[in-house]
């Protein structure tokens, strides 16, 4: 892979580094990710059967339940969150379940918006990722 | 985000322990989208089921009710993960009825309506046009963004809870005329439209209207409230939609040049074939269910009266399961006018306060769920233990009845 490069807009400041989770289609966690496990269970999501514990989690846009950020909050209670999100247009329930974990959990989970999905097509899942959400940057190794 | 003096104070405790909880959520997501200020809303609407809160959601809420928290505007609350009544009938484990419970106690003394339903604004929560709302509930934002002409962004849990108790919300999103504009068209080239495909259209809509917003051109006059429901309880459960543009119907939106703003924009013909992936896409088994559910979301007194007239007379099969979810006040308003009887006549029930996707309807033995619902199909095929048919109630009907 190409070393990997990108620019967006922090959402939830902070920097994070892990592998990268890509999905092209619409992510929830409500219903959608295992708290219990971080596993993603959605039978429509193109990472269906993958773990978002720890990992840099990118997708376009969200879909369904106002519950996902209590799902989300859930995994995070559990130990299972996502190190970072990185999404096309803003998902309110990353931003606010990123905000329920720093004050209910004291935890940082960056949230960055506005990297295209056609920029994901560089990227593959498992790249080692980092992000710094306050500069606006994030970029793959080769 | 500009906070004026009282908000400050709010910050920085001076006005209690559970409004400084609520204004630190809600000063950080109005900092992260951008809001310019904090705006009062008319009305809230919060979640508070076990289901997809979890233990971390009781702690919230638990927080909030425990520290003072008092809704500062009129509240209502989705359905709970258990008929409020009749759950030890319906089977539901002691341990998990317990935390559904503690979720009731936090939310009633906050001081909400106790309405527990996802159509409150069918129930008791009736913004009118350009009220701002701070309201949960992918179904009914979309419903109030779309036929009400309320202003609602899609508030998910946590900040729900916050937007009540300070009866604030941040200026951002929704709220704001220029996001409200429909990025895409899509054209109803169909006639004869059935009630499943008001749903399975919702569902096409929000598959592919991305991330922008959707007008729909086409609706027959003769489309109802209840249909419109459906439909915008599918759009939303598969894609990030607010809001859909119904020409004729939502306030400011006479034609879809209005709509779009005078904009031209992508159109996006929805044909028979369309809908047909929608369904096969849907309904993964036609195999006899162990349960079949009708409304998700709630089912209209009017929509229950439908149900009683097509199943009057019939018997269940042997091995199935129907529950009909509603709201406590169309439950009461079937009862007294003998919908209920007719109903439960031939072995189905009616649930109220709860919802079928938000049941643990696995720990009750389901394994397979038939349903008319876009949005339960999604839903319960989500979390990959259950298979779900998908089918019009008509046919649903005469499947597992004889």
């Amino acid at each position: 892979m190409k070393p990997w490069h990108k620019r967006g807009k922090g959402l939830i400041l902070g920097r994070a580094q892990g592998e990268a989770l890509v999905s092209l289609r619409a992510f929830t966690f409500a219903h959608g990710v295992d708290p219990s496990t971080g596993v993603v269970t959605d039978v429509r999501s193109d990472v269906r059967g993958m773990n978002v514990k720890g990992k840099i989690l990118f997708y376009p846009f969200g879909k369904g339940s106002t519950t996902a950020s209590s799902w989300f909050l859930e995994t995070v209670r559990q130990g299972n969150n996502p190190a970072a999100v990185v999404t096309e247009t803003v998902d309110l329930s990353a931003v606010i379940g990123s905000v329920m974990a720093r004050v209910v959990y004291g935890k940082e989970i960056p949230v960055m918006t506005g990297v295209r999905r056609t920029a994901y097509v560089g990227l593959k899942s498992g790249a080692e990722v980092f992000l710094d959400a306050g500069r606006g940057e994030v970029r793959a190794e080769g | 985000m500009h906070l004026d003096s009282a908000q400050e104070k709010a910050l920085r405790g001076e006005l209690g322990e559970a409004k400084q909880f609520a204004m630190e959520i809600v000063s950080k997501v109005g900092d992260a989208v951008g809001a310019d200020e904090l705006v009062p809303i008319k009305s809230a609407h919060v979640l508070a089921h076990y289901s997809s809160l979890h233990d971390a959601g009781v702690e919230v809420l638990e927080r909030f009710a425990n520290s003072g928290g008092k809704f500062a505007v009129p509240t209502s609350v989705d359905p709970a993960s258990i008929d409020l009544q009749n759950w030890k009938s319906f089977g539901i484990p002691e341990d998990y009825a317990r935390q559904q419970l503690r979720l009731c106690d936090a939310y009633a003394k906050m001081g909400g309506m106790r309405c527990w339903t996802c159509v409150q604004y069918q129930v008791c929560n009736f913004p009118k046009e350009r009220d701002v709302v701070a309201w949960a509930e992918s179904s009914a934002v979309v419903f109030a963004n779309s036929v009400l002409g309320s202003r609602s962004n899609k508030i998910t849990a946590g900040m729900d809870i916050a937007c009540a108790v300070l009866g604030l919300t941040p200026r951002f999103g929704m709220l704001l005329d220029e996001n409200r504009q429909a990025g895409v068209v899509f054209e109803l080239g169909l006639k004869g439209l059935t009630d499943l495909d008001y749903r399975s259209m919702g569902f096409f809509i929000g598959r592919n209207a991305g991330a922008c917003i959707p007008s729909l051109d086409g609706l027959p006059s003769s489309v109802t409230s209840d249909q419109i429901k459906h439909l915008g309880a599918g759009a939303a459960a598969a894609g990030p939609v607010t809001m859909i543009h119904f020409p004729g119907i939502t306030p400011g939106s006479k034609t879809i040049a209005d709509a779009c703003g005078g904009e031209k924009v992508e159109e996006i013909e929805i044909t028979r074939s369309s809908l047909s992936d929608i369904e096969s896409d849907l309904n993964q088994t036609s195999e006899l269910p162990d349960l079949v559910a009708f409304g998700v979301p709630h089912l209209s007194v009017n929509e229950l009266g439908e149900l009683a007239r097509l199943i009057d007379g019939r018997k269940l099969k042997k091995g199935v399961k129907m529950y009909a979810y509603t709201s406590s006040q169309a439950y009461d308003m079937a009862e007294r006018t003998g919908i209920t009887a007719t109903i439960e006549r031939t072995g189905a029930r009616i649930s109220h306060s709860t919802d079928a996707e938000i049941s643990p309807l696995k720990a009750l033995g389901f394994n397979t769920v038939l349903t008319n619902s876009a949005k339960l199909a999604e839903i319960v095929s989500s979390e990959g233990e259950i298979r779900v048919g998908y089918a019009s109630q008509k046919d649903i009907v005469e499947r597992v009845t004889s």
